[in-house]
């Protein structure tokens, strides 16, 4: 299965080196990533090289990537890429730079005004504004997945990039997950209860949150992972599925049988699925 | 006799990188000098019991109603998939979507794309899925495009501010953006009809899942901004059976029977809110396309059935109560 996906992958690739998010799409930063990641035991074949290349010309001046060819501005993915980095054992200036960008990106609740709001109608979105994680794009709120993917970067980069702040913005990352954890046990994009009324979670936002709160106690990792293997089962959703896999994977170390579906041309989808997660996260 | 390399088709010219920034360009300038309809804009209300019913009849009553061509143009059909949540009125129907599909094959349309960005996951075919939209819409698949994950161009000039605004290719490319809602209440916003439904366009591979970005503009502003930019539309709201409450996902069920359809989105998305029972001009992205007067009732030739034929006032949260018609 993951030769197969890896097979699919190289197909897929265009001629500037990336990805895009379905063959024959505009190349972009997060599928062109998990790609590499997923040939990242291939890193002297041609199309590692040149995927390799188009990302490390992505960097922009403030330290972050840009998100495409067309978007010249730092992009959520700039995390995914200092992941990328240390799954390489690259810890060069470019990782440093997109390490402190990343420290320096923090959610907007957390601004004197936005605060202000929630204190006056807390009810509205509940949430803790003390606790900021990270945003899909800089001045917006934080969320679920760029900051379980910022704290995963993050925890990579611990002991590899000269910052004081990493192991702090890591630990106030897993604290904005715990808090936004749905009545329900899992995570969706990052509202749990909204007008008084529970939201519920989805099945690939709680893999992503389980998998930056690598081993913390606050989790029964037993059942939360048997709860795993259940939606793994039941879900109908290729990307929720793959999700699943690698935060399976990554915390008992065996890929999950094949299941009867496929992700069709989704990039992200046979990328997530080839990745060796438990080395990459290990 | 060769062809002319620079005499290409208007479609041609569109698909190609030139034609989006061409278009990508000329959205810009709109967005900011959108004339003000002066005509009383047509507005047709077609009932409709359920969603058994002939629906592609209802829409090509209303369609002749409102004046609509698409003969040869490239058409981007839009539904509204925020979200699917088994038995509830979230999305637009699939039965109303194969019916416009079937609409524009009609028509005439050269070329049918249905267009969605979801705002809160990311598997959007597997969304489409769940509403039934691959069982039902035929060749669903090879019309489809993921609007979240597109190719984009950027569009300046968004929102009043001189930063601009990616979009996908594939909508700025069509010649007629169709915008198919479901009629809903919204929890932010007062009421989620055709205009608000212009959100989905907005790709999440750059603002996200949700695009947190449109509401840190402002709900108001950035569905404004949305309407300027796509100056070719026409809008389709389902409200066979809308959602009241506490919309747009977690509300309850408000059978309405009724299809209703224009090409001026304002003017149908405030036909809608007079059915719904809620006053358009307390809907702030309402109050800030329209030109004063431009969605008054008297402006709007309603066309097909009268207002007071289906209205079924939704209830509204405490937060909206201000907006109810009075």
């Amino acid at each position: 299965m993951r030769a197969a996906s890896q097979a699919k992958l190289a197909a897929a690739q265009n001629a500037d080196g990336g990805w895009g998010y379905f063959p024959g799409k505009q190349s972009w930063l997060e599928p062109t990533v998990y790609a590499l990641l997923a040939l990242a035991d291939q890193p002297d074949g041609p199309a590692f090289a040149r995927g390799w290349k188009l990302i490390r010309s992505w960097e922009l001046p403030c330290g972050g990537w840009r998100g495409c060819a067309a978007v010249n501005e730092a992009h959520w993915a700039t995390s995914l890429v200092v992941t990328l980095h240390a799954a390489l054992d690259v810890y060069d200036g470019a990782f440093e730079r997109g390490v402190a960008w990343l420290v320096g990106l923090t959610g907007a609740e957390g601004r004197p005004l936005s605060r202000l709001a929630h204190w006056l109608r807390p009810a509205i979105v509940e949430f803790d504004p003390e606790l900021c994680g990270w945003p899909w794009q800089a001045g917006a709120s934080s969320w679920t997945e760029p900051t379980a993917h910022a704290v995963m970067a993050l925890r990579g980069a611990l002991g590899h990039a000269n910052s004081p702040e990493i192991a702090t913005r890591i630990m106030i990352g897993e604290r904005m997950l715990l808090e936004r954890r749905c009545r329900d046990g899992g995570w969706n994009y990052g509202n749990r209860r909204v007008l008084g009324a529970d939201l519920p979670s989805y099945p690939e936002t709680t893999a992503l949150a389980l998998m930056a709160l690598a081993g913390h106690t606050s989790i029964q990792w037993g059942t939360m992972l048997n709860h795993v293997e259940r939606m793994r089962r039941e879900t109908r959703s290729p990307l929720a599925r793959a999700w699943l896999s690698a935060c399976l994977l990554q915390y008992r170390g065996e890929r999950p049988a094949p299941a009867d579906m496929t992700g069709g041309d989704d990039v992200v989808v046979a990328a997530v699925e080839a990745i060796r997660w438990e080395r990459i996260l290990a | 006799m060769g062809a002319d390399p620079c005499m290409i088709g208007r479609r041609e010219f569109l698909r190609s990188g030139l034609g989006v920034a061409v278009a990508a360009t000329v959205a810009c300038r709109r967005s900011q000098t959108k004339p003000v309809t002066q005509a009383r804009a047509a507005v047709a209300i077609l009932r409709a019991a359920s969603y058994s019913d002939d629906l592609v009849d209802r829409l090509w009553r209303g369609a002749a109603a409102c004046g609509l061509q698409a003969r040869g143009l490239r058409v981007l059909i839009k539904p509204n998939l925020v979200e699917v949540v088994p038995g509830a009125p979230v999305h637009t129907e699939a039965a109303v979507l194969a019916a416009v599909v079937e609409l524009f094959e009609k028509l005439g349309a050269a070329e049918i794309i249905i267009g969605e960005g979801p705002g809160h996951r990311r598997d959007t075919l597997f969304l489409a899925e769940e509403a039934g939209y691959r069982e039902v819409v035929p060749r669903f698949d090879a019309r489809f495009v993921d609007l979240n994950r597109d190719d984009v161009a950027c569009v300046r000039g968004f929102a009043g501010s001189d930063s601009g605004i990616y979009l996908p290719r594939t909508a700025l490319g069509a010649d007629l953006v169709v915008s198919v809602a479901r009629m809903k209440t919204h929890h932010w916003a007062g009421a989620t009809l055709a205009m608000k439904n212009l959100f989905g366009v907005v790709p999440g591979a750059l603002y996200g899942w949700p695009k947190n970005y449109l509401h840190q503009v402002g709900i108001g502003p950035s569905v404004a901004g949305l309407y300027r930019i796509f100056p070719r539309t026409f809008a389709i709201v389902d409200g066979i059976v809308g959602m009241e409450g506490n919309g747009p996902i977690q509300g309850r069920a408000r059978p309405c029977g009724a299809l209703v359809m224009g090409r001026d989105m304002a003017a149908v998305d405030a036909t809608c809110c007079r059915i719904m029972g809620i006053d358009p001009m307390r809907i702030e992205y309402l109050r800030l396309v329209s030109a004063p007067g431009q969605i008054n009732a008297e402006r709007i030739e309603q066309r097909g059935e009268p207002i007071a034929a289906v209205r079924t006032p939704f209830a509204l949260i405490p937060e909206f109560r201000h907006v109810r018609l009075g």
